[in-house]
């Protein structure tokens, strides 16, 4: 213990040195604590707009057209109906609601502007299904759905493009020359994880962008909302089972659709998140290791000019261990305190970041304990070796050393 | 701590030769020594430098180890234990003089002091009290809280005696006390020695150049170009 407190004391007589020495560690652990709570930053971002999207949605798309024996891109197919979407909606008890829906890119006009923007077909548990709410007004049901009504839901970009500070309800656009009648305005929603504006869209009953707008029959893609998140899988088994008994796909046969869940996307963008993490914090250890390498320099310096000192230790009694674990405790102390130092600096630059950029990063209060633990270590092993030195100095060297 | 009760140390040198290799030549500063210095007797090693006294003493006080030849502790062979046996046995058996001092710098003096006993693991309030007894004997009671460098030279050897004595050494070696001090502090830290080791009846070896600082001893041995030359 008290070998301890003697190199406590040899760092308290030379305060500047101390500091000096440890400010590489006090940089390297803060840079650690920073970028980590970066990433952790970027990857709660990335989550947050999935969880936008709803994390029990499956996406069900036509599988690719073989044209001639070459494979045309996935989602490209015209064989999902409505039907279909109507089958899922009854047929799948994990399946809480579904909705097919199609779009397409068209000119809206209002009475003194011009837009140009997705058109999106759907069915009127659109809105459920997406976790989406109105800002105004209402959406249409199955009466509008049933007669094709010319009637339309706006984004909320696009109820602002075309109609300013005006109050766009009861008012008529027109979509492809046929006036449409709005009846709400979607509440904001952002981006989609696909980097598409949600709130760029004009939403119309499905059967009239099918028979009026495009004049086809099938739906570009299936929407269906999983009872819970856990019963996701079991609902995208479901939802294969019975499309296969639908679209008659033989057993082992390819099937012409594909569902995805977004659940796997969140999966993909949580591990690219934590890859960018780890290489962000890989990056600043090398700061931390060049502060180790600091404290190996000046503790070499430190051994050297303590020759005569350690010379007189050894005379009178010193072991050559004692000598060890007195130069370790330097630079253990100076790597443990900078540790601190830059955990504590780090965490006030996080809520900095917090405050003035509005950046959502977490305090990473492990990775935080874990930089502190790894940075002592770290001062431990670059201390190894100079206090190795030190403690097989021959005594009588030492003593002459001037 | 089994040596402290005893009045002193006994200490035999064998047949001990030391030849230092100095840039690949191999320069012989011990030639064959065998000495033998019985308990609380009082030595002088006397010779001009480069004779090896110096030398003679460090073997004696487990600092070095003989190229050749062995030295033994109240019958025991000790040249051949492990640098931290002889560490421990420098701290229980042996106090050091030397010229030059050899205070740690930018360290009080009652800390000086109580160094050997730290290496001990005696508590905190002991060693204060121990080696604050220890600098009221050397006469440097109201110095304990200065630097070495706020010392004259006497001083600085009476702190190092104060410290040589604190662990009740069996042993004491003295490396040219005097060598560094002007005629008066060299009579008060020559008296001081001679006190101690009449009190404790330690074995005392004094190492100097300066034939009349060895007339204080009870024995007085020459060494010349490695080899002894007694009288």
């Amino acid at each position: 213990m008290f070998l301890v407190s003697l190199g406590l004391k040899a760092l308290l007589r030379n305060p500047y040195r101390s500091i000096l020495t440890s400010l590489g560690i006090v940089i390297g652990v803060l840079s650690v604590i920073v970028l980590v709570s970066i990433g952790l930053g970027a990857k709660a971002l990335v989550l947050q707009s999935i969880q936008n999207l709803g994390p029990n949605l499956l996406v069900v798309i036509p599988g690719s057209v073989t044209d001639s024996g070459a494979q045309v891109g996935g989602g490209t197919d015209t064989t999902l109906t409505v039907e279909d979407a109507q089958a899922i909606r009854h047929d799948c008890p994990d399946v809480w609601n579904a909705s097919g829906a199609l779009r397409t890119a068209a000119q809206v006009q209002s009475a003194h502007a011009n837009w140009s923007t997705v058109i999106l077909g759907a069915e009127p548990n659109y809105l459920p299904v997406r976790d989406w709410h109105l800002a105004r007004g209402g959406f249409f049901g199955n009466e509008e759905e049933a007669s094709a009504a010319r009637v339309a839901v706006l984004g909320h970009l696009v109820a602002s493009r075309l109609f300013g500070l005006e109050d766009p309800l009861g008012k008529f656009i027109q979509i492809n020359h046929s006036p449409f009648r709005i009846i709400g305005i979607l509440s904001s929603k952002g981006q989609s994880p696909m980097g598409m504006n949600q709130d760029d869209m004009v939403v119309i009953p499905l059967s009239t962008l099918q028979s009026q707008i495009m004049g086809v029959t099938y739906v570009g893609v299936i929407l269906a909302a999983a009872q819970s998140p856990d019963r996701v899988d079991d609902a995208r088994r479901e939802i294969r089972d019975l499309l296969t008994l639908r679209h008659h796909i033989p057993a082992g046969g390819r099937p012409d659709f594909d569902i995805q869940a977004l659940s796997d996307i969140a999966k993909t963008a949580n591990r690219l998140s934590l890859i960018l993490t780890l290489l962000l914090a890989l990056i600043a250890s090398i700061s931390l290791i060049v502060g180790g390498i600091g404290i190996l320099n000046i503790m070499l310096v430190s051994v050297r000019e303590r020759t005569r000192e350690i010379g007189i230790r050894m005379a009178i009694g010193a072991r050559p261990i004692d000598i060890l674990i007195q130069f370790l405790t330097e630079s253990a102390a100076l790597s443990f305190f900078g540790g601190i130092a830059g955990g504590i600096l780090g965490i006030l630059s996080i809520l900095a970041l917090r405050s003035f950029l509005g950046w959502p990063a977490p305090i990473p209060w492990e990775g935080t304990l874990l930089t502190v633990t790894g940075a002592t270590i770290l001062g431990v092993l670059f201390g190894l070796y100079p206090a190795w030195r030190a403690s097989r100095l021959d005594p009588m060297e030492a003593l002459r050393y001037e | 701590m089994q040596e402290d009760d005893r009045p002193g140390l006994s200490v035999r040198l064998d047949a001990v030769t030391k030849i230092y290799n100095v840039a690949g030549d191999e320069l012989p500063a011990i030639r064959g020594i065998t000495l033998s210095i019985a308990r609380g007797e009082a030595l002088a090693l006397v010779g001009s430098s480069g004779s090896g006294k110096s030398t003679l003493l460090h073997l004696s006080g487990l600092l070095d180890r003989p190229t050749t030849g062995a030295v033994y502790y109240e019958n025991r062979r000790v040249d051949s234990l492990s640098p931290s046996e002889r560490a421990t046995l420098r701290n229980r058996s042996v106090g050091f003089v030397f010229q030059n001092f050899q205070l740690i710098p930018r360290t009080t003096a009652i800390e000086n002091v109580e160094m050997p006993l730290l290496y001990r693991g005696i508590p905190p309030r002991e060693r204060r009290e121990k080696a604050r007894e220890l600098l009221l004997s050397v006469g440097m009671g109201d110095r304990e809280r200065h630097y070495s460098s706020q010392l004259s030279g006497g001083q600085q050897q009476r702190v190092a005696i104060a410290r040589a004595l604190v662990a009740s050494p069996g042993l004491l070696l003295a490396d040219e006390p005097t060598g560094n001090l002007d005629s008066r502090s060299a009579v008060s830290v020559l008296e001081l020695l001679m006190k101690a080791q009449e009190r404790t009846r330690m074995t005392l070896v004094l190492v100097t150049h300066d034939a009349e600082v060895a007339t204080v001893a009870s024995r007085t041995i020459r060494v010349r170009d490695g080899l002894l030359e007694q009288s």
